[in-house]
């Protein structure tokens, strides 16, 4: 037996095992067209004419966070601690395959995934919707933050599915999360200037809030001070590596 | 290949595992490892593999990844078809790989190429493993309790299959089993384990030579035959039977002549390794128990 290194066939795998998951079909690739879809249609009745292209276009900003929160946090979380539940990791552990190839290989799947949902969103959106169209330079900036959150929710996800090995507490805490974040960070009809005071200082902690309540404002150009966000991202980032190495620690082997 | 030696195993205050003599696997090596459930067995090869903490040393010139082995309960994915995850852990196409398609057909395994793992039967998913680890081509492989929960013919029709495939080949096997009647077709060696601890390992002959003679002969545990016997040296056996040892062949003749006229029914084996494994363990508690009155004589 040889050790396995990453291979095509084991990233098209995780591809199929993503695919397998109903819940990350639903909540990751139609949820947020639906969402992005039926705002369209409340703010057609609600939004003054010259304002609705913009309104829309800020609500297909926030709503497109959902799909790597839904792929990443929720469904990543829950595929993987069902895995660990049945020792399926260690399984492909003992057929030759390295942790961080096993890893790698998820990661690199679940951004693939990721990729084509977030592919389809813009399609359908642009083709259903009446959204502006941003300057190249900003298009760059959401797509980069996306792909940025995608890797530390991913990060955090497994953080966490590895800190509890079981699908029960698991997907209890990534639900919390989920819906905390989608609260805080503008997601549920509340935007973030909204917030009270307390929950707002909270909510600046968090990429997320940036993305959701400023993107808008530069999204045909002009100026936007980017510390705050990367500021935030760093701190986000720290969060989810430190619950990473956490979960890792609880659950190391010590050859005595 | 690999020398065992001073090893222990705890699971918390719980000592699971103590080696204390050496334990050495050579290359080609069929070895069945016995003893009750909480024996100690699955510990042993979880521990070999690197899977448990331990204190002691292992030496072995083989890599982790050189090991293959069938635990005693493998998962899969239930997300897509059987053939899916095949191709993904053996980085190959079933249509390009001549070896993969004949341990398919060998096992009659193609009606379940395109069946999602939660769907196969249990002897399904054991062969699922067993192709997987087959095809592995390892110096060493465990078996954890390969049979266990399957019926009868199935077991016999998958012991049967590992026979044969490994029949010309110098692969160290190690066979965790309570089903003694697979042992004695497959083994060589012997490694029997109870309560975490080494009853005895060896030859498989030579140890049935300790512990029962030349041959054995069992018969019901009946009071015609109790009586029948009452001036044979009986070995331990399971309550249902009695056990006579024939250390030659003279005796052994003498006893099956008198069972023949008294028209009973017996059994004869020089290689029954239940009789043989409960006398090793009956063995082992009377010299520890003989240790421990020693102990308390001395304090």
């Amino acid at each position: 037996m040889k050790k396995k290194q990453l291979n095509w066939s084991l990233v098209q795998y995780e591809l199929r095992n993503i695919a397998g998951n109903m819940f990350v079909i639903f909540f990751g690739v139609i949820f947020p067209i639906l969402m992005s879809v039926l705002f369209s249609f409340i703010f057609k009745q609600q939004v003054p004419k010259e304002a609705y292209s913009q309104a829309v276009t800020s609500v297909f900003i926030t709503m497109s966070m959902i799909i790597p929160m839904a792929v990443l946090l929720i469904g990543y979380a829950a595929n993987y601690s069902q895995e660990l539940e049945k020792d399926i990791p260690l399984r492909l552990n003992l057929f030759g395959f390295k942790e961080r190839t096993m890893l790698a290989a998820k990661m690199l799947a679940y951004l693939i995934f990721t990729t084509g949902a977030f592919a389809l969103y813009v399609t359908v959106d642009f083709i259903m919707l009446d959204l502006q169209i941003p300057k190249l330079s900003s298009a760059i900036c959401l797509i980069v933050s996306l792909y940025v959150l995608s890797v530390f929710l991913f990060v955090l996800s497994h953080g966490i599915a590895t800190f509890f090995k079981k699908f029960g507490p698991t997907y209890a805490v990534s639900m919390l999360l989920y819906f905390g974040f989608m609260i805080l960070c503008g997601m549920m009809g509340i935007s973030v200037d909204q917030l009270p005071k307390s929950l707002l200082i909270v909510a600046k902690l968090f990429p997320m809030s940036y993305i959701s309540s400023d993107f808008i404002s530069f999204w045909q150009g002009g100026s936007y001070n980017f510390i705050p966000l990367i500021q935030s991202y760093l701190f986000f980032g720290a969060v989810c590596f430190i619950i990473l190495i956490l979960s890792i620690r609880k659950n190391q082997r010590v050859i005595k | 290949m690999i020398i065992i030696n001073n090893l222990q195993v705890s699971y918390g205050s719980q000592l699971a595992l103590s080696i204390n003599e050496p334990i050495t696997f050579n290359d080609g090596d069929r070895i069945g490892i016995i003893g009750s459930n909480g024996a100690g067995k699955s510990t042993f090869v979880k521990t070999i593999l690197g899977l448990t903490n331990y204190q002691g040393s292992i030496v072995t010139d083989l890599k982790p990844e050189e090991i293959a082995v069938h635990m005693q309960h493998n998962h899969y994915a239930s997300t897509m078809a059987v053939k899916h995850i095949m191709e993904a852990i053996l980085n190959t196409r079933i249509k390009n790989n001549k070896m993969l398609q004949d341990l398919i057909t060998f096992f009659d395994f193609e009606g379940c190429l395109n069946k999602k793992y939660a769907s196969l039967s249990g002897g399904q998913k054991q062969r699922l493993t067993i192709i997987l680890v087959l095809i592995q081509d390892s110096p060493l492989v465990f078996f954890d309790e390969v049979t266990s929960g399957l019926d009868f013919e199935t077991r016999q029709k998958l012991m049967t299959k590992m026979g044969d495939w490994y029949r010309d080949k110098n692969t160290t096997l190690c066979i965790v089993s309570h089903y003694y009647e697979e042992l004695e077709q497959l083994v060589n060696k012997i490694l029997i384990l109870e309560d975490g601890q080494v009853v005895d390992f060896g030859d498989k002959d030579q140890l049935f030579y300790n512990y029962c003679g030349k041959t054995v002969i069992t018969l019901d545990n009946t009071p015609k035959n109790t009586e029948l016997t009452k001036n044979l040296k009986k070995l331990n056996a399971p309550a249902h039977l009695i056990a006579l040892s024939c250390p030659n062949s003279e005796l052994e003749k003498e006893i099956t002549s008198i069972l023949i006229k008294e028209n009973v029914n017996y059994k004869r084996s020089n290689n029954d390794i239940e009789i043989m494994s409960i006398n090793a363990k009956a063995h082992f508690s009377s010299k520890k128990a003989g240790g421990m009155k020693n102990e308390e004589k001395t304090a």
